[in-house]
């Protein structure tokens, strides 16, 4: 016993205890590294798988619908399929280029040389219909696919494009009540966290966070479709019949200030986003773009309105006392010199020389007669007796000079040339020259005065409803300019110069109708007035209760429809009787 | 020589000696084993299904987020056609081929709402009111 006591530790014992250490060293350590992971460093571990298994993706919200008044959709939002390459998949690109390409009317050179320019990934052609790319994909060409994509269309085509505007490719508003209401109709994009698997598969029972998406408003604008195709489709016609590079119609409600119309011709197609005009095709380069550029002279446009402004002239003299309808100016010519020596060069290359329309003798005129004759000179005299002053404040009131305030992007102020030292700027505004007006401020001054003289801001989109149909209407601005005597007064001669005075044309059967002619010259690249015309008409009906204010511009129609009464009259006409039966309006005038 | 016997008991054999009883032999209680075995089994199995189903159930709703998905983009479509083929611009042109018009002859019958009532109604008027 006491000799085993004795013994002293072998070699092996040594190793034995040190493999003994190293066993339980490492079984601490192993126990330590368990304990770090499974409690020290797990919830920074579990977030790190969770985040590798979570992914984040943007829903998008679905942009809100545009219908006319009656419902019909102007402007929504379908899924089509955008088809792309991946030009290293590819086993012949020009190929692709070549036959793909050309099913889908794409440029085949340009899609050769994207395909061939060393990028990863190549869109064939965005936003084509399901069945267009599914019937691609069947073709099994390596390297093509599609991914769904948002488009937007325009089931009314071109008809209401000048009011709806257009989105580009990746359904941004550029123009119209796109633009307009871009931030609205887009709505809130929403947000998807969700685990997935290796192969992106969700996990359904994992872990998942949803924000829905709120889709944008929907937009119910003022405007009429089926007139809308008439305003258009009239357009068109005077546009063949006249010769005029352009022609451009706004019609108004005028107890509500709703526009119920607006459009023109050259139409544009709201989908290609081009002008649909042969000429351009002609044209190259800068012109050529912009001859395909969205156009809306109705609202962006400025013209002198000519005659048509008389009814602001005549309105604001009679307001004042100034005048009454029958009221006799003497001695009515047909040209009249405010500058000494301008009448004596016929080409009335100096101005401040003013002409009647017609040559007559001269002669005492009545308010009422210069009115329905459109004489400039005995407008420019009743003009005499306002004053400056007066007759700036009433343009200014009717709404010309500065936006009206309709919805829609870009809105042309228009311009009123009174600057200090120009002695006869206010006889060239009394019958619708030194003024800059759009169709839209003429249209609107006139529907004040079929409104007993309260003027409403003109407006396409009547209201707006979001997801929960809550309905949110446009509030319009209304102000009085003339009382509703003069009002009234001015609707009686409207109708006069239809009934018998120069728009005759602008008669519509089974109403009375109410309107005036306007023919002013073009002003050249050099600033100097040319031969060419616009020809305009702008008129309300019925007049013993007024309900609708047309107005109509052509641009440079041929020398044979020069006036307004030849070239814009028939227009108004036919918009008009297509507007009162829309309106189921009745008939104020038996024959 | 002589063994000599000690009548003494030895107290040291017999105070090392004792009996000690037996335990009594019994089986072993299964039963409770049984019980948590199956409760942990079944539950075991309950969760499984309960899970199955979840998943089922889980795949029918994506199935069915994505049917509704396919007939709200059918529903889109079908708007869309609508509206195209109810679009004046569509229906114009088709009228005018198919030989439609506008009438250029229109008449329109105007009601004097002023005007008397003719005689012969007040007599039918009144006649029925008899």
């Amino acid at each position: 016993m006491s000799a085993e006591k004795k013994r002293r530790f072998t070699a092996a014992d040594v190793r034995l205890a040190v493999v003994g250490l190293f066993v339980v060293l490492a079984w601490l350590g192993m126990g330590y590294r368990l304990f770090h992971i499974q409690v020290l460093a797990a919830p920074d571990l579990a977030r790190q798988g969770l985040e590798q298994r979570l992914v984040e993706r943007e829903l998008a919200p679905q942009r809100g619908k545009i219908f006319d008044r009656n419902g019909e959709i102007l402007a929504l939002t379908v899924e089509a399929q955008s088809l792309y390459a991946v030009p290293d998949q590819l086993e012949s690109p020009l190929w692709v280029a070549q036959q793909i390409g050309g099913a889908l009317g794409v440029d085949g050179d340009a899609l050769y040389q994207r395909l061939t320019s060393g990028s990863s990934f190549v869109y064939i052609k965005r936003q084509v219909d399901r069945e267009t790319a599914q019937s691609i994909l069947d073709l099994g060409v390596k390297g093509i696919y599609a991914h769904p994509e948002p488009t937007r269309v325009y089931p009314a085509g071109v008809t209401a494009s000048h009011v709806t505007g257009f989105v580009d490719i990746d359904g941004v508003g550029r123009e119209g009540l796109e633009l307009v209401y871009d931030e609205a109709l887009t709505g809130v994009p929403g947000k998807a966290v969700f685990e997935r698997s290796l192969d992106g598969t969700p996990i359904l029972q994992g872990y998942s966070d949803i924000v829905p998406a709120i889709p944008g408003v929907d937009l119910y604008t003022t405007i009429d479709l089926p007139l809308q195709y008439q305003a258009q489709k009239s357009c068109a016609d005077a546009v063949e019949r006249t010769g005029a590079e352009s022609c451009w119609v706004v019609a108004l409600h005028v107890e509500t200030g709703e526009i119920l119309a607006m459009t023109g011709y050259p139409v544009f197609d709201p989908e290609t986003r081009r002008t649909v005009d042969p000429a351009c095709d002609d044209l190259e380069g800068e012109e050529r773009s912009t001859c395909l550029a969205f156009r809306n002279f109705v609202i962006r446009g400025i013209y002198e309105p000519g005659s048509t402004q008389k009814l602001i002239t005549v309105a604001a003299a009679l307001e004042e006392g100034e005048v009454d309808i029958n009221t006799v100016i003497p001695e009515v010519a047909d040209e009249l010199e405010l500058k000494p020596g301008a009448c004596e060069d016929d080409d009335d290359d100096l101005y401040g020389c003013y002409r009647d329309f017609s040559r007559h003798e001269t002669r005492d005129m009545t308010v009422a007669e210069i009115f329905s004759q459109s004489s400039n000179i005995g407008t420019i005299k009743i003009a005499e007796k306002l004053g400056q002053r007066r007759l700036v404040q009433y343009i200014q009131a009717f709404g010309l000079g500065k936006r009206t305030g309709v919805d829609y992007t870009a809105e042309a102020a228009g311009i009123l040339n009174f600057e200090a030292g120009c002695d006869i700027c206010w006889a060239s505004a009394a019958i619708g020259y030194s003024v800059a007006a759009t169709p839209m401020q003429m249209a609107a001054a006139y529907a004040a005065v079929g409104n007993d003289g309260m003027w409403i801001t003109p407006h396409l989109v009547a209201a707006r409803t979001d997801v929960d149909g809550d309905i949110e209407p446009t509030p319009v601005e209304t102000k009085q300019v003339i009382s509703p005597t003069t009002a009234r007064i001015m609707q009686e001669l409207l109708a006069q110069v239809v009934a018998e005075g120069t728009g005759i044309q602008g008669s519509v059967e089974g109403y009375r109708v109410g309107g005036k002619t306007g023919t002013a010259n073009r002003i050249g690249p050099d600033g100097r007035y040319t031969n060419e015309t616009r020809a305009s008409f702008v008129g309300m009906a019925p007049i013993s209760d007024p309900q609708v204010v047309v107005a109509v511009l052509i641009d440079n129609p041929s020398r044979e429809f020069r006036t307004g009464g030849q070239a814009a009259a028939p227009v108004f006409a036919e918009v008009m009787e297509q507007a009162l039966h829309r309106l189921a309006v009745t008939p104020d005038h038996a024959r | 020589m002589t063994a000599v016997v000690d009548p003494r008991p030895r107290q040291r054999e017999q105070r090392s000696v004792r009996v000690i009883p037996g335990r009594k032999s019994r089986r072993p209680a299964v039963g409770p084993w049984l019980i948590v075995a199956i409760i942990a089994i079944g539950g075991f199995l309950g969760l499984g299904i309960t899970q199955t189903s979840l998943d089922r159930a889980a795949f029918e709703l994506a199935e069915l987020n994505k049917a509704i998905e396919q007939a709200e983009d059918r529903n889109l479509d079908l708007k869309l056609q609508i509206a195209r083929l109810e679009s004046p611009a569509r229906i114009a042109p088709l009228a005018e081929e198919m030989g439609l018009v506008l009438p250029e002859d229109t008449r329109k019958l105007y009601v004097d709402l002023d005007e008397e009532v003719p005689v012969y109604a007040e007599a039918e008027r009144g006649e029925s009111n008899q």
